[in-house]
């Protein structure tokens, strides 16, 4: 009986329609992610510079990373930008929705309007934007000798504050966070802030033993995501800074890309793979981290 | 677009009726992989008999010039780096090919030198090279090692591509010392010049001599810069351009061996301190002050843009076609520009003559004898080469050097300079370096980089001789892993 059934009707069996909606998904998966993935773990192992065959050479990749002292500097970078910036972000994204969290006629241009900077941001129109605001002669230094006369030609692209450039740039991007934290904001039940004033409770502490509390997995949600962006990020170190100067804005993604597609000489794919990996390891760990660290500060209800 | 898809899908039928003809397995292999290539050349044309034809005239090309109009509909990719105006000229070129030759449309892809590289190892790794590709002297040698430019002696032979007008000396630059086959055919000479804000050492009475020796051009730096605030921006940080023009003043015969580097540590702590002394005297910039302007895009770059001297350079180290592209950034800046030759004791032993660029066909081509017609068309038409205004330097082509001369002098005022340039270059200098070994790249990215960062950064608590040691040490290292 069951052979009889037409195409038609195969194809209207939940299982089968199911996989024929997730194909488009399993198919991007499979070419996009997890073969790629397989792969750089297979050339992480391996000498291979693109243009010709991969020769195995079993961990010497990964030992020669640990001696490899861009490796520790792109490290060191891109943890203190993720560390800094993150916090940063997620605190001015929080002060933000405070403030628009009042429904008046205007809120929802002003929240539309700071939302922006988050869809543009990490752009390659912003980053060369940016780059000019903060050439020595740009607007920024501009504005800064008109404030403060005597003021002039700042090097914002200095060794010690070309990173700051950077992280003034993801702070700026608040945005999703701050949607993030106003939908939570909403959530509040108005009847415990009723609760706390009838306790005598004035603003800044209903903030902080009403507010707070409620918002911290919240609070949690925005770290983890904006962490992991952070570990990610890219067009900004390549595009504003290129690195410079001395290594001192090399985002190690950038620095995988430069050894997987070097300016000249031979693409090291094999070591950049290797570098992936390890890459993968450390935000999988930081990640970790912050879950293991949620029962000693988030509120459950 | 839909006809492109077509023909794709015509050639993998062809493909596929040819891998079943062919009896003999291993024989069927190589067509069938062929097949798309000669299919799109003659999608007019009977295909079954043509395809395997096409196949044979890859290997063999028939006799005498090509005629690009039997090549049907096709496109050729074309790929190179530069700048705005080289982006222009080239275009201006294609275009005019397209006219004469309306079946033939090209793909152009620009880069700038720093993403061109890893563009292009990309698209050789998925076998999606431009049919043409600009070459480089210095990295050509790896390119033919990975196999992926075409051998273009047959060519020659065959009359095809036409390279009798060029001098021998320059044909052989663009020969592979692996297997003395030609792979690639200069696009233009030029050689290292050193370009400078004419309108500010005019104003301030300064002479800036040719053939300067390194102690002069500091006296004019310092001299430039104590009374203007203007600075000297020094060459890519990870360039070996000036290591390798130091090491030919100092009487050297290459600066990379397959063993290593031919300097000394001695030597390069001479070289690093003149760097180090000009940082800390003020003229020079320093690393944080390179990481503050754009060094490579010329219309931004500090000989010709910024509005404040603490910005601006009076010197820019490069070659000299690139003058052409300067000469009209400084136009829009309202100065006028001059040139002259790297600074370096012994000045005429370091100076030299380089094929500035070549231009190459990948192996990748679909059309190989098409894709030859247009380098033929590049290298000996008269009015290509008035469209290239010698933008990638003088035409190795002598006869339309001479040709090309009057016309172009019309366009750019700064021709003539160039061409005088190179005459003074011509009786001032030694023959040039060989080709880079393949490791030489890394030796940039990996070690030049970070110790000329080093070099110029006064809070740096490495000295001279620290860094030229680690020069030699590090450089040995990359070549002894390659």
């Amino acid at each position: 009986m069951d052979k009889q059934r037409s195409l038609r009707q195969r194809l209207g069996e939940e299982h089968v329609a199911g996989y024929i909606f997730s194909s488009p998904f399993i198919f991007g998966f499979l070419m996009f992610m997890l073969i790629p993935m397989v792969m750089s773990l297979y050339f992480s192992f391996c000498k291979y510079d693109i243009q010709n065959p991969a020769t195995f050479i079993g961990f010497k990749n990964y030992i020669d990373i640990f001696h490899d002292k861009s490796f520790w500097k792109a490290l060191r970078v891109t943890v203190y930008y993720a560390f800094v910036g993150t916090p940063l972000k997620v605190i001015f994204a929080l002060i933000v929705a405070l403030i628009l969290a009042r429904d008046t006629k205007l809120t929802g241009f002003y929240r539309a309007s700071y939302y922006l900077p988050s869809i543009i941001g990490g752009s390659v129109a912003v980053a060369i934007l940016w780059r000019r605001m903060f050439e020595p002669t740009g607007t920024i230094n501009a504005l800064l000798s008109v404030l403060f006369p005597g003021m002039t030609n700042f090097n914002w692209f200095g060794e010690k504050s070309a990173i700051w450039v950077l992280i003034v740039l993801t702070v700026w991007q608040f945005g999703s966070s701050m949607l993030i934290f106003l939908s939570a904001l909403k959530q509040i039940n108005r009847e415990l802030y009723e609760a706390a004033m009838v306790d005598g409770a004035n603003k800044w502490k209903q903030f902080w033993k009403v507010t707070l509390p409620l918002l911290t997995p919240t609070v949690f949600f925005n770290l983890v995501q904006q962490t992991i962006n952070s570990f990610l990020a890219f067009t900004q170190s390549k595009l504003i800074t290129d690195g410079q100067p001395k290594d001192s804005t090399l985002f190690y993604t950038l620095y995988v890309y430069r050894k997987a597609f070097p300016s000249m000489g031979k693409s090291q794919m094999g070591y950049a793979s290797a570098l992936a990996w390890i890459m993968l390891i450390i935000i999988s760990t930081v990640t970790a981290l912050l879950f293991w660290s949620r029962s000693k500060w988030v509120y459950e209800e | 677009m839909k006809k492109k898809v077509i023909s794709v899908v015509l050639a993998s039928a062809m493909a596929m009726t040819l891998a079943a003809c062919g009896g003999a397995a291993p024989a069927a292999e190589a067509p069938a992989a062929e097949a798309p290539a000669a299919e799109e050349t003659t999608e007019e044309a009977a295909p079954a008999e043509e395809a395997p034809a096409a196949e044979e005239a890859a290997e063999a090309p028939a006799a005498g010039p090509y005629d690009p109009a039997s090549a049907g509909d096709v496109t050729i990719g074309f790929g190179w780096w530069g700048n705005q105006v080289r982006d222009e000229v080239t275009k201006a070129a294609t275009d005019h090919f397209t006219e004469l030759y309306p079946n033939v449309t090209f793909n152009l892809n620009a880069q700038t030198w720093n993403d061109y590289w890893a563009q292009m190892t990309s698209f050789s790794s998925s076998d999606t090279l431009p049919d043409l590709m600009q070459q480089d002297y210095a990295y050509f040698e790896q390119w033919v090692e990975a196999g992926d430019l075409l051998d273009l002696t047959p060519y020659v032979e065959s009359g095809a591509l036409d390279l009798s007008k060029l001098p021998e000396s320059i044909v052989q630059t663009g020969v592979s010392a692996s297997d003395g086959h030609i792979y690639a055919v200069c696009a233009g000479m030029n050689a290292p010049g050193l370009s400078y804000n004419k309108t500010l050492t005019d104003e301030l009475g300064i002479e800036v001599p040719d053939n300067m020796t390194w102690d002069q051009f500091v006296d004019i730096s310092r001299e430039i810069y104590e009374k203007s605030g203007v600075g000297v921006l020094w060459h890519n940080l990870n360039s070996e351009n000036p290591i390798t023009y130091f090491a030919r003043g100092k009487g050297h015969e290459a600066l990379f061996t397959t063993e290593g580097v031919t300097v000394t540590p001695e030597e390069m702590t001479e070289y690093y301190t003149r760097l180090k002394t000009g940082v800390e005297e003020g003229w020079l910039f320093s690393t944080e002050k390179c990481a503050s302007v754009d060094m490579a895009t010329i219309p931004q770059h500090p000989l010709v843009f910024g509005s404040d001297p603490s910005v601006r350079s009076w010197c820019a180290f490069n070659f000299s076609n690139q003058y052409l592209a300067f000469a009209n950034a400084a136009e829009a800046d309202g100065i006028e520009l001059g040139i002259t030759s790297w600074p370096e004791d012994n000045p005429t032993q370091a100076n030299y003559l380089k094929p500035s660029q070549f231009f190459s066909i990948t192996t990748d081509t679909k059309n190989p004898d098409l894709a030859v017609a247009v380098l033929n068309y590049l290298i000996n038409d008269v009015e290509a080469n008035t469209l290239l205004r010698a933008e990638r330097g003088i035409p190795a082509n002598t006869e339309v050097a001479a040709a090309i001369a009057e016309e172009v002098s019309k366009v750019d005022a700064s021709y003539p300079i160039i061409v005088d340039y190179l005459d003074f270059v011509g009786d001032n200098s030694s023959a040039i370096f060989p080709p880079l070994p393949g490791y030489a790249g890394t030796v940039n990215t990996d070690v030049i980089q970070h110790l000329t960062e080093e070099a110029l950064d006064p809070a740096s608590s490495e000295t001279a001789e620290d860094l030229g040691a680690a020069f030699v040490d590090e450089a040995n290292q990359v070549a002894s892993s390659y």
